[in-house]
């Protein structure tokens, strides 16, 4: 197996929501191969709202600044499995590198911390590495207990794949509106990928956070769809995406009077089962708010 | 270059549509816009939007400059990208909206900074930039308490089973906030990048109209 080191950038959901994405990850990655070298004293990206209260440059410099750390460490990735993280970072990252005036705005704040950056790492994210430089076949060496007979509706969400399905390396690793890719991280599990369209619909994002009375219909069709398609669990890459899909389940029974009790699992806590791991120290499945219980009943 | 931006006069003046093209980002794109609607038919949020993207666009064209800048559909967009990546004039109609809301708090607009989005957007950026971290605690309760005591008060009492469901399972630390260790650092880096946007935009003069303003279908 090829053996690679990147620059992990775990974003701020990594020490709450998202915690058992972080989890997992750390376990998973270097049995694949890919060993995490985390980036010094990262902060955060500015997410989805930065822009509003920060403006521009200060948002440029959030992103900047992970770089800047990142390119120290001497790997010539920039790895992150957050959507948000994944977006910011790579359109920083390209703005710096083809934009000379936000490249000297940025080196120009940076240079205050006698920092500075080029725009020369590639930002990645993490499943685009898994699906490029690990490969299914390697995924499905390690697959020592099968997750035969589990039925995963698999949910991408938007960010995810747009607007950066296209890498900085040109070529794109998926398609925007039906990537396949987390179909094929179910099915080298051993699990059965339902027929699933509304695998790039948005759950509001932030919007849902704040507002959720503006965007509940659209988590209601996520999960209804889900549902009716029989999936034990949904399995998703994002971390806000889980977060928002698991803990307004409640809120919309009560509003549309559904009965929704669906799992929402990270796809890197079904390679952890499937690959023998211990499913809570490195699958962190007791970290649900709906508990996972088809996929714990699978874990070895 | 950058300055506030001017008020339109007359029906159909052309100066608030030149300021976009050339101070928002993904402006200049923006100018070649078909009015095709593919960006509003694929928008997941599009009927709660009181003007579609395709609109929005039109009406910077014909210098609806308030009706914009108000609008919710600076607000309501959920930065899903379906417009950007479908847009056959390959218009980043996301960063568009974001940066006319951006503009919208800038100038002023209270609908701008009432909306959710803004007092949301507040709380989150005053935890990165202390903290260099989210913390998605102090950000929820700033957030809500932003509306007043009470209603802060029933909006934290609304989502207390959703928080002690993630403190239980670990996803919420009781404690002190997270952050990174050189935060002194972070604020240097975001005070001079502070200064260099307000650099960008100064030297306006408010929101007067350039001299002449003749500009316009109607002459
Ligand atoms: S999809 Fe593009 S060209 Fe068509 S209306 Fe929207 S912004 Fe204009
Ligand atoms: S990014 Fe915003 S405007 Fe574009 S389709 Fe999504 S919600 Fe609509």
């Amino acid at each position: 197996m090829t053996k690679k080191i990147v620059s992990y950038y775990p974003g701020c959901s990594s020490q709450a929501s998202a915690v058992h994405l972080d989890t997992s990850l750390r376990a998973v990655m270097p049995k694949l191969g890919v060993e995490f070298k985390e980036v010094q004293d990262w902060n955060c990206c500015g997410a989805s709202v930065g822009h509003i209260a920060g403006g521009h440059v200060p948002m440029a410099a959030l992103s900047g600044r992970n770089l800047a750390n990142a390119k120290t460490d001497g790997t010539s990735d920039f790895v992150t499995p957050c959507a948000a993280c994944y977006l910011n970072s790579h359109y920083t990252n390209e703005k710096i590198r083809d934009n000379a005036k936000v490249r000297d705005e940025v080196n120009e704040a940076l240079g205050v911390a006698g920092k500075s950056y080029d725009g020369s790492l590639n930002v990645r994210h993490i499943c685009e590495v898994i699906v490029n430089d690990v490969g299914m076949d390697a995924v499905k060496a390690q697959v020592k207990n099968p997750l035969t007979g589990l039925k995963v509706a698999g949910y991408i969400g938007c960010q995810t794949v747009r607007p950066f399905a296209r890498t900085e390396r040109g070529g794109m690793w998926d398609t925007y509106d039906d990537p396949t890719f987390l179909n094929d991280f179910i099915s080298a599990t051993g699990a059965t990928a339902v027929p699933y369209t509304k695998k790039t619909s948005c759950c509001g994002g932030s919007v849902s956070v704040m507002s959720p009375e503006k965007t509940l219909h659209l988590i209601k069709d996520i999960v209804g769809e889900a549902q009716e398609q029989g999936a034990d669990v949904i399995a998703t890459p994002c971390p806000l995406c889980q977060t928002n899909v698991e803990m307004y389940q409640t809120a919309l029974n009560q509003k549309y009077g559904t009965n929704f009790n669906i799992p929402v699992v990270f796809y890197s806590q079904l390679f952890a089962v499937a690959f023998g791991m211990d499913p809570k120290k490195d699958a962190a499945l007791h970290q649900h708010l709906i508990s996972a219980d088809p996929v714990l009943a699978r874990a070895k | 270059m950058t300055h506030a931006s001017p008020t339109p006069t007359k029906k159909y003046d052309l100066n608030f549509a030149r300021w976009v093209y050339e101070n928002v980002d993904g402006g200049d794109r923006m100018a070649l816009c078909m009015q095709c609607g593919t960006c509003s038919g694929s928008c997941p949020v599009g009927q709660q939007m009181d003007y579609g993207p395709r609109k929005l666009f039109m009406m910077i064209r014909a210098g609806l400059k308030e009706e914009v800048l108000k609008s919710n559909t600076l607000w309501n967009c959920v930065s899903c990208y379906n417009c950007v990546v479908r847009c056959p004039r390959k218009v980043p109609v996301t960063y568009i909206l974001h940066d006319l809301a951006t503009v919208a708090v800038r100038e002023g607009y209270a609908e701008a900074k009432e909306s959710d989005n803004s007092r949301f957007a507040k709380a989150f950026w005053w935890s990165a930039a202390k903290y260099g971290r989210t913390d998605e605690r102090l950000v929820t309760a700033l957030y809500y308490f932003s509306f007043g005591m009470g209603e802060g008060y029933k909006r934290g009492m609304a989502n207390m089973p959703i928080a002690m469901g993630m403190v239980k399972t670990k996803r919420m630390h009781l404690g002190m906030p997270h952050k990174c260790k050189n935060t002194g650092e972070l604020k240097k880096i975001l005070a001079k990048a502070a200064e260099i946007e307000a650099r960008s935009h100064a030297g306006g003069a408010g929101n007067a109209n350039p001299a002449g303003g003749t500009a316009g279908h109607d002459k």
